[in-house]
Order: C-alpha cells, then sequence, then structure tokens
C-alpha cells in the first residue's frame, strides 16, 4: 500500500511498547487508509487493546513511530485527540449520569457550539435508538445499548477517525449485527473505523485486517487475500460418530496437520485434500467409526488465524529445542 | 489555555455527582456540625471537680476545716473518705478517685503549736494533664491555708489585722473568661475544613481511575487543568457552605466573638480551602487507588492539622525541631489568623505573613496537582 | 469449608499487602502518630514569653520578678516602658503575658499595706492563659507567705512561726508525670480502630464497587466464610500494629508496662471484634468507597473524641458521659493504661473486659446478620 501518505488516516512504523520486562507490543508496522474499516483481531493478550491506546495517546511508545490524522502519536497527542473518537474496552461512562447527561458531558468537552448542540445531542439519541431513554440512568441500560450510547458519544464532534476497543464484547449476537450496520454506516460517510475484536464473524465485515499474536503483527490484508494467501491449506469438514474418539486417531495421520472439534464434528486442516480425505476414511473404517461426511470447507478467517498461529507455535517450539 | 466550557462541563457533572449521593453530602455537612457541637458542648482541657479520696487520720476541727478547702472548691469532688491506706490504694487503682489526700495524725496539734504539718498528696500520673493541673490547685490550696492560718495566728493574739502583703491581679485580654470554647472554635474551623477537603476531594479523582471513566475523559482534548479546575469548583462551594455554617454556628449557638473583619475571614477562608481541596486532589491523582488515598490523606491532612496546627496544643510548648516542622502545616497559619480575627480582632497589618504563607500554600498545591496530573494510563 | 476461607484469606492477604504503597501507609501511620504523640502533644507549659513593665523598680519588686524568672516557667523577652508597647506585643503574639507592677509596689509592702500584681495574659490560648495565671497565683502566693512571715516573726518575736501546711506530692504509675506516659498507649487504642474501621469497610465496598463481589456471590461460599475472609487480614494487622507501638513505645520512649502482656492481647482480641464489626456494619450501608470512608469518619471522630484519649471523661457534661459507655474505645483505653501504667491485672480491670466482649459479640451478630441478608 504505498498511497500518498495524505491520504492515509494512521501511519505505523515498527511501533513497540514493553512494561518493564514484557513486550506486550513488538515492531508493528501496518496502514489504515481513509475511509476504511480495518479490523485489528486477536486472542486476548495479543496486544491489541495497547496498539489503539498508543494510537489515541494514552500510552507512550517505548520505540517506533506513528502518525495518526496526521499527527504523531509519540510528541503530538493532544492533537490527535481532537480529531478521532474512542470507545474504550470496558464502559466508561458515568452510571450515576443520565443518558442525556452524559451526552451534554462530551458535548461541552468537544466544545461542539451551541447551533449544532442539539442537533448532534438527538442525532446520537436517535442512532442509539435512547429517544425515550434520555432521561435513564446509564446503571440501568443493557450492555447493547451502553454501548451504543458509548458509540454516540465517540461520534458526537464528527471526527475523521474512530477507535473502538473491542465495542462488542458482552453484547448478545442481534445487538452486535446492529451495532455494526452503524459502524458500516459512519463508514459510509467517510469515517475511518478502527476496530479491535476478538470475534472472527465481525472480522468479514471489515475492509482490512490485522491479525495479531503475542505482540506481533502475524498477517495484514483484505478478509479475502488473508484467507488466500496465507491459508496453503485445506480444510476438511468430518462428521461422524463418537467424534470426540476419532480425534486422537485423524491427530496420528501423516497428512493432518490439525484437528479440532467444530459442532458436532470436526475441522481437520490439511495440506492435500484429495491424499487426506483417503487417509482419513481409511483409518475411521479401519477402527469402525461410522462416516456420515467428508467435504472439503472453505477456510473461515478463524481457520487461517488458528492456524497461524498454530504454526507460530510450531516454529517456536522447535527453536526453543534447537536452542 | 483553558477553555471555560469544557471547564464547566466538568464542573456540572461533578455536581450532579455529588447530589445524586446525598449520603456523602449529608455527611459533609454533618461531620463539621458533629465536631462543632463535640468540641462547643462536650470536650475541654479544662479541669475541675477532681475525684478525690480523702483519708484523714487526725480527725479534728483543724483537719476538718482544712479539708472544706478541698471540698468548697470547684477543682476538687470528695469523692470517698477512706478507712486505711488499702481503701485509699484500690481507690486509686480503679480509677474511682485521680488524688488522694492523707492527713497525718498529728495535724490538728501541728498546726496549733505552729509547726509543720506534713499532708500527703497522691495523684494519678497516668493522666499527666489533670495530674499536673490537680497538683497545682491542692498546691495553691494549701498554700491559702496556711497564709489564713498565718493571719488568723496574729489577730487572735491581738496583733494588728495583717493584709494579704500580694494581692495578684490577673487581666485576662480576648477571652476574659478563659471560656475555652472561645479559643477552640476558631482554631477548629481550620481542622474542620482540612477534614473536608481531604475528605471530598481524596477520592474523586482515583475513583475515576479505578471505574475507568477517567480513560474516556483523557482521550478528549480535555486538559488536566481544566479537568482539576472542573472537580474543585463544585467542592469549593461545598467547603465554603461548610465555613458560613461553622462561622453561623459559633455566632449563634456558641456566642463566640467575632471582633475582627468577616469579610477577611471568609477571605482567607477561601484562599485556605482551594490549598486544602488541591492537596486532596494531588493525593488522588498520585494514588490512583481509593483505598490507598483514603489512608494518606488522614496521615496528611487530618492528623497534622489536628495535633500540630496550634488549635488545641499550643506549638510554643513542643520540643524545638517540632515547632521547626510545624512550619510546614498549612493549617498552622490558618489557625493564627482565625484566632487573630476571632479574638484579637486584628487584621492584615498583624497578620499579613500569614496570609501571605497561606497563599504560597495555595499556589504551590494547585500547581502541584496540575504538574502531577498526566493524561495518559501508565 | 476450611479450604474456602483459606483461599478467601490468600486472596485478601495478596491483594493488601501486594502493593508497597498500602503496606507504607498501614505501617507508616501507626509509627507517625506514636512520634507525634510521643513528642509533640504536651500541655506542660514552659517558656512563656513574658514582658515586664515595672514601673516601681525597688528592690522588691525586681526581687519579685527575679521569682517568676526563677521558676523557669517563664521566659522573659523584654522589658517594657509604656502600655502601648505592652500592647503591640501582645496583639503581635511576641508575647503571651505581661507583668505589670506599679509606682508605690515597694512602698505598699514596707508599710503593711497590700501591694498589687498585674498579670495581663493573653486568652486566646485558654488552655495556657488558664496555667500562667495559676503559676502567677502560685508564685505571689509563694512570695505573699515569705513576707507574711517576716512581718509574723517581727510581731510575734523570733523562732516564732506559724503553723502552716507542706504538701508532700506523689505522682503514682508516672512519677514524672511525662505526656507521653499517657498518650502513646493511648495511641494503640486509636489507631487499630482507625486500621481495621476503615480497611474492613473500605475493602468490603470496593469489592462492591468494581464488580467483584457478584463474582463471589455465586460461588458456593456461605457469608460467613466471606466474613472471616474479610476481617481475619486485618485482624491481624490490628495485632501487628499493637505489637508494633508498643516496641516503640516500650523502646524508644521507654513508655512502662507493668502489666500482663497475655491480658493486653485479649483486651485486643475482644476489641478487634468490635472495631471489624462496626468495619462490617458500615460496608453494608455503603454502595461506594467515598460513602464508606465518610461513614468512617462518622463514627471514627466522636469514638476518639469521646473515649477519655485525650479530653477527661470526667469533665463532659453528664448525659455525654453516660454516652460514652456506648464507646468501646472507652473500655480500651482503661484496660491499656492500666496494663502499662498500672500495672493491674484481671480483678480489676474485668469490668472493662467484660463490656468489650458484650459490645464485641453483638456488634459482629449484627453485622454478620446484615452481611448474611445482603449476601442472599
Amino acid at each position: 500500500m504505498n498511497t500518498n501518505e495524505a491520504e492515509l488516516a494512521v501511519v505505523v512504523r515498527d511501533l513497540e511498547k514493553r512494561f518493564g520486562k514484557f513486550v506486550a507490543v513488538s515492531s508493528v508496522s501496518f496502514e489504515v487508509a481513509r475511509g476504511e474499516i480495518f479490523g485489528f483481531l486477536g486472542s486476548n493478550g495479543a496486544g491489541k487493546s495497547t496498539v489503539i491506546r498508543m494510537l489515541v495517546g494514552l500510552l507512550t511508545p517505548t520505540s517506533g513511530s506513528g502518525r495518526v490524522a496526521g499527527f504523531d502519536v509519540g510528541t503530538e497527542a493532544e492533537n490527535i485527540k481532537k480529531h478521532i473518537g474512542y470507545m474504550s474496552q470496558k464502559f466508561s461512562l458515568y452510571d450515576d449520569l443520565t443518558v442525556e447527561e452524559n451526552i451534554n458531558l462530551y458535548s461541552g468537552i468537544y466544545r461542539i457550539d451551541r447551533a449544532k448542540k442539539k442537533q448532534r445531542k438527538e442525532w446520537v439519541l436517535e442512532m442509539a435508538g435512547l429517544r425515550d431513554h434520555r432521561h435513564s440512568r446509564t446503571s440501568i441500560l443493557s450492555a447493547g445499548w451502553k454501548q451504543r450510547l458509548a458509540l454516540g458519544c465517540a461520534v458526537l464532534h464528527e471526527p475523521e477517525i474512530i477507535f473502538l476497543d473491542e465495542p462488542t464484547s458482552g453484547v448478545d449476537p442481534i445487538s452486535r449485527r446492529q451495532f455494526w450496520d452503524l459502524i458500516n454506516d459512519l463508514a459510509g460517510k467517510g469515517v475511518t473505523v478502527f476496530v479491535t475484536t476478538h470475534y472472527m464473524d465481525e472480522a468479514e465485515y471489515c475492509d482490512r485486517l490485522g491479525l495479531m499474536d503475542r505482540g506481533e503483527l502475524i498477517a495484514v490484508g483484505t478478509p479475502g487475500s488473508v484467507k488466500a494467501d496465507l491459508m496453503k491449506d485445506d480444510i476438511l469438514d468430518v462428521h461422524c460418530q463418537r467424534p470426540q474418539d476419532a480425534i486422537a486417531d485423524i491427530e496420528q495421520l501423516a497428512s493432518v496437520k490439525d484437528v479440532a472439534l467444530f459442532g458436532r464434528g470436526l475441522h481437520v486442516v490439511v495440506e492435500n485434500a484429495e491424499v487426506a480425505i483417503a487417509e482419513i476414511r481409511k483409518s475411521l473404517e479401519s477402527k469402525s467409526f461410522v462416516i456420515e461426511r467428508i467435504e472439503v470447507i472453505p477456510p473461515t478467517l478463524e481457520d487461517v488465524f488458528v492456524s497461524l498461529i498454530e504454526a507460530r507455535d510450531k516454529a517456536m517450539d522447535v527453536r526453543k529445542v534447537a536452542g | 489555555m483553558m477553555k471555560p466550557i469544557r471547564v464547566w462541563a466538568i464542573a456540572r457533572k461533578e455536581v450532579v455527582h455529588i447530589l445524586r449521593d446525598p449520603r456523602s453530602l449529608m455527611m459533609a455537612i454533618a461531620i463539621p456540625m458533629l465536631l462543632l457541637v463535640l468540641f462547643g458542648y462536650a470536650l475541654t482541657l479544662d479541669v475541675d471537680n477532681v475525684p478525690m479520696v480523702v483519708w484523714d487520720q487526725s480527725q479534728s476541727q483543724t483537719s476538718r476545716e482544712f479539708i472544706s478547702r478541698f471540698d468548697g472548691s470547684r477543682y476538687f469532688s470528695i469523692r470517698q473518705y477512706a478507712r486505711d491506706y488499702h481503701e485509699v490504694e484500690r481507690s486509686i487503682d480503679t480509677g474511682k478517685a485521680l488524688v488522694a489526700l492523707i492527713i497525718p495524725t498529728d495535724f490538728g496539734s501541728d498546726i496549733k503549736s505552729g509547726r509543720a504539718a506534713p499532708v500527703q498528696l497522691i495523684v494519678d500520673g497516668g493522666d499527666s494533664n489533670t495530674a499536673t493541673i490537680a497538683m497545682g490547685y491542692a498546691d495553691f490550696v494549701a498554700l491559702n491555708y496556711s497564709q489564713d492560718v498565718a493571719i488568723r495566728e496574729i489577730a487572735r493574739s491581738g496583733g494588728p489585722k495583717l493584709h494579704p502583703p500580694l494581692d495578684m491581679r490577673p487581666r485576662v485580654w480576648f477571652n476574659a473568661e478563659l471560656v475555652s470554647k472561645n479559643y477552640i472554635i476558631p482554631g477548629l474551623i481550620a481542622v474542620i475544613m482540612m477534614v473536608i477537603a481531604a475528605l471530598l476531594t481524596s477520592l474523586t479523582v482515583a475513583r475515576e481511575w479505578e471505574r475507568g471513566t477517567m480513560e474516556q475523559l483523557i482521550a478528549t482534548p480535555v486538559k488536566g487543568s481544566e479537568l482539576i479546575l472542573g472537580k474543585l469548583l463544585p467542592y469549593f462551594a461545598l467547603g465554603m457552605l461548610d465555613v458560613l455554617l461553622a462561622v453561623l454556628m459559633g455566632e449563634f449557638l456558641f456566642e463566640v466573638p467575632l471582633r475582627g473583619s468577616v469579610g477577611l475571614l471568609f477571605g482567607m477562608a477561601a484562599v485556605f480551602l482551594v490549598g486544602a481541596l488541591s492537596l486532596g486532589m494531588f493525593i488522588s491523582i498520585m494514588t490512583r487507588s481509593q483505598l490507598l488515598a483514603s489512608q494518606l490523606a488522614m496521615v496528611l491532612t487530618f492528623l497534622p492539622s489536628f495535633l500540630l496546627s496550634g488549635f488545641m496544643y499550643s506549638i510554643a510548648n513542643m520540643p524545638p525541631p517540632i515547632q521547626i516542622m510545624t512550619h510546614l502545616i498549612p493549617a498552622r497559619y490558618f489557625v493564627v489568623l482565625l484566632k487573630g480575627i476571632y479574638l484579637k480582632g486584628v487584621g492584615l497589618e498583624v497578620l499579613g505573613l500569614n496570609a501571605v504563607l497561606l497563599a504560597v500554600f495555595a499556589v504551590v498545591m494547585v500547581a502541584l496537582a496540575n504538574f502531577k496530573f498526566r493524561k495518559k494510563l501508565e | 469449608m476450611f479450604e474456602r476461607i483459606q483461599q478467601m484469606l490468600v486472596k485478601e492477604f495478596i491483594q493488601t499487602f501486594r502493593d508497597p504503597k498500602m503496606m507504607g501507609i498501614i505501617f507508616m501511620m501507626p509509627i507517625v502518630q506514636v512520634l507525634i504523640f510521643g513528642y509533640a502533644v504536651t500541655t506542660d507549659v514552659r517558656h512563656v514569653k513574658t514582658a515586664i513593665h515595672d514601673l516601681d523598680n525597688s528592690v522588691v519588686s525586681r526581687e519579685l520578678i527575679s521569682r517568676f524568672e526563677k521558676s523557669g516557667y517563664f521566659d522573659i523577652v523584654e522589658y517594657v516602658e509604656r502600655d502601648e508597647r505592652a500592647t503591640e506585643l501582645i496583639d503581635r503574639d511576641q508575647v503571651k503575658a505581661v507583668l505589670r507592677i506599679n509606682n508605690g509596689f515597694g512602698e505598699a509592702l514596707r508599710a503593711g499595706r497590700t501591694a498589687k500584681l498585674q498579670v495581663i495574659v493573653d486568652g486566646t490560648d485558654s488552655n495556657t492563659a488558664g496555667i500562667v495565671l495559676d503559676y502567677s497565683s502560685k508564685i505571689s502566693l509563694r512570695f505573699s507567705q515569705q513576707v507574711l512571715m517576716t512581718r509574723f516573726t517581727r510581731i510575734r518575736g523570733l523562732a516564732q512561726k506559724p503553723g502552716h501546711v507542706t504538701l508532700e506530692t506523689r505522682a503514682w504509675f508516672n512519677e514524672n508525670l511525662e505526656s507521653r506516659n499517657f498518650y502513646v498507649p493511648g495511641v494503640i487504642a486509636i489507631i487499630v480502630m482507625l486500621i481495621t474501621l476503615m480497611l474492613t469497610s473500605m475493602a468490603v465496598v470496593r469489592e462492591k464497587e468494581i464488580g467483584t463481589m457478584e463474582q463471589i456471590m455465586v460461588t458456593p461460599i456461605r457469608p460467613f466464610e466471606f466474613i472471616l475472609g474479610k476481617t481475619v487480614p486485618f485482624a491481624l494487622i490490628g495485632f501487628a500494629d499493637v505489637v508494633l507501638i508498643t516496641l516503640i513505645g516500650v523502646f524508644w520512649f521507654e513508655v512502662p508496662i507493668r502489666g500482663s502482656l497475655p491480658l493486653l492481647f485479649s483486651a485486643t482480641a475482644l476489641y478487634l471484634m468490635t472495631t471489624l464489626g462496626v468495619g462490617l456494619l458500615i460496608s453494608t450501608v455503603s454502595s461506594t468507597q467515598q460513602q464508606a470512608m465518610m461513614s468512617t469518619f462518622f463514627f471514627y471522630f466522636p469514638a476518639v473524641l469521646l473515649s477519655g484519649f485525650m479530653f477527661p471523661i470526667n469533665n463532659m457534661p453528664i448525659v455525654i458521659q453516660w454516652c460514652t459507655y456506648l464507646n468501646p474505645l472507652r473500655y480500651f483505653l482503661v484496660i491499656i493504661r492500666g496494663v502499662f501504667l498500672k500495672g493491674v491485672g484481671l480483678e480489676i480491670l474485668w469490668p472493662q473486659l467484660a463490656a468489650l466482649a458484650i459490645m464485641g459479640v453483638v456488634t459482629l451478630w449484627m453485622a454478620a446478620s446484615r452481611f448474611q441478608k445482603r449476601l442472599t
């Protein structure tokens, strides 16, 4: 992506963050173009929140550089805060304030001028579906509404970039869907959205993705390219009886790279589908497992992610053994 | 530069927090009133009616007359007439009496024949303050009695009526009746304000860190100085309300005379309050934990202002190294100002230095709080 | 069950002790307080700054003044000539007392009349003022007595003295009347109460505020196990503080400790029951740490002020004296002072111990049942 830097909302080069001896984020580099929905995936503790917090100016990078909205994350953090909106992982609006009072607070903080204040407030209330609850204390709202309110407060001042840290964790699937509708809406209006999540299905909604594992960025690209480029392997969907027992046998097979329970069946990661299917069939039948079906399925992002991580794990073990 | 809109937005939010926690609000008003009532009515270092046990081995008219000097005075209250030493011991051991008067068998004849009559006084040294004062009283009563004996002797033997040679006339300035209320209540205002300031502000910033709401705030353009000022304003109003209450109670309930300038009083209170609130805020900023902040607040605000400010215990009586230390305690200057304004009726011409130091304290605290506040998570 | 209690205890210990700042304060606070009470707090009055306004300037007036100076209580700062200067000195707090002797003092004394001495004191510190007046009265009386003796012998002849009383004073338990022997043992009582109260009430509410309480409530833990887990660590801290202050008091300040240590510790245990109970009670009525802190102080201030720690209960209005019977601190102070200074034992202190036991049981029971209701 060698687009003109002026077109880039976020540019990060070799960003690193240490806490004492612990390296939370190591040598991360990526770019986010204007108007993109950029998703940051990874399991808990991978370093996603730390990256976001550096970009938003809440933490100072130990080394490396980054630019958000044209400002340097190390030295111009306060300028960044004027141009972005942020939603922290933990709900951080005030419990004992009403919905409207929370909105008024952030209205004042962002110095939205009087003419626009009312209009923006009504817009947020409408967007969050909280018109009827404007006078309710935030403490009584359900998680889904709280998140929408937080999102609303983050975009009150119409920022060009918004950073959302796990905005849908703890929220029911329907609310999650609705939340993503809101995000898409905003992106459609030209807002750059930088979002972290550990829900793999949400990753599919993003324009581009970054995958983090243990502080390192292990993959960047569109969902399609990530799946295609990085997933050299095939995925088999195997349904048989007593799948939990079958795992042990399938694991031993030479052509099988990995196998895991998935729903009522098994997902098996293999290098070559044809060879593997034959081997599995032979093994299962010999042990009298009744096979219902075996078929090749397109890999999901979850599959990609898991296999990437396992590859890294194996490499690390090899290094450990070697040195 | 600070933007008024932001400060106002923060202040408004703080006001809502305060109003929606009626219990804390009530206590912010009740605690000062409680302290005022306690010190105004219940607490005094004055010593009166010291419980006494008497063992009169003489049982003569002379001894009874001597004893009546103690009984009749406001200093002592005779609780028991012991019949032997053991009863005296028990009385003091159990705390029934703090002082024991033991009159020897020959008391009457000694006095009549012009000899020295040795009387034993035993004090419970545990409460050294009361003991010292009680000893002083007893000394006084004994001396007075001896003087009266001498004068009577002369008059009886037909000599001229001697007057007590020396008449000491006490004149007490500023607090003629030596009413300890008048001395305690002005200084108490300083202690109250320190305590309230600590209680109110020491938790406010730490609480937001603990709950996570601070993270959201510092991701916005709001400045540290705007946050601090916004938080200070409502607590300042509350603090001044407490001052007003204390002054009104002092005036109408306890009738402590206020001889100096009311304007100066409130002006100095405002300066002190700013400093005290900022100190509380500073503690909150440094600790980021409410539990820790509350402990620190106790040690840094309440304790020193209660014990070392000159409010209760005279600084002049403390060991010199400690006297030097008290110069670091802001409440000390405010206590001098308060007592000066209330009792002496003096103004800045006498109190100027204290006022300046108080202002320095306020400025330093505000600067420290602002300096230490970081808009970063670590 | 014991396993669960153990787990809770371990967690609580880790939480409390992990933070070095917390540990610092828990142990610094008592040390600071002991030092302050040991050194700074004293009601002894010495070196009273005095000005002399002697208009008579005779041998006897100077003799009287030197009596004041020699007493050690008065520090003569200035000899003033005019009233205005004396006024100024008092206004500016440069002297606390002025001794004023009028012209004709010496003559009156020689003539056998009464001579006047005016003692002007700054009443803004009425405690000191009262004591200064007492000293002055005594010095004056002694001076007076001496003059009287000379007149007496002149009239009645030599070697004839009137009968008089000599007072031999002995102070029990604290021979030198050191303030610190009074205060330092008392500090134990107030520190222990503060620490256990504040830690208990805030620690429990903290879990409510942060939300971890909910997590605990869904486990099979029983209320009393939770309570034990929350109170035992703080009880231990309380004991540690008792030991710490006792050590400092005995070895640094040389406060005598004449009574039985086991008695002291059993009394501490009973006392802790009440303070922990009150801490728990406070936590049941508070939903935020802010409320817990304020409620703690609302209870703590009157408890300390009305306990006999600083202000003699004897001199309080009767109604308030009755109220102090409900104050556990009152009983504990009697026991502490009894053990340290008086060296008395169970036979004298049993009423206080009984009172503490009753209060402890009642408070804990009330706290536990309220807690029960909230947890279930």
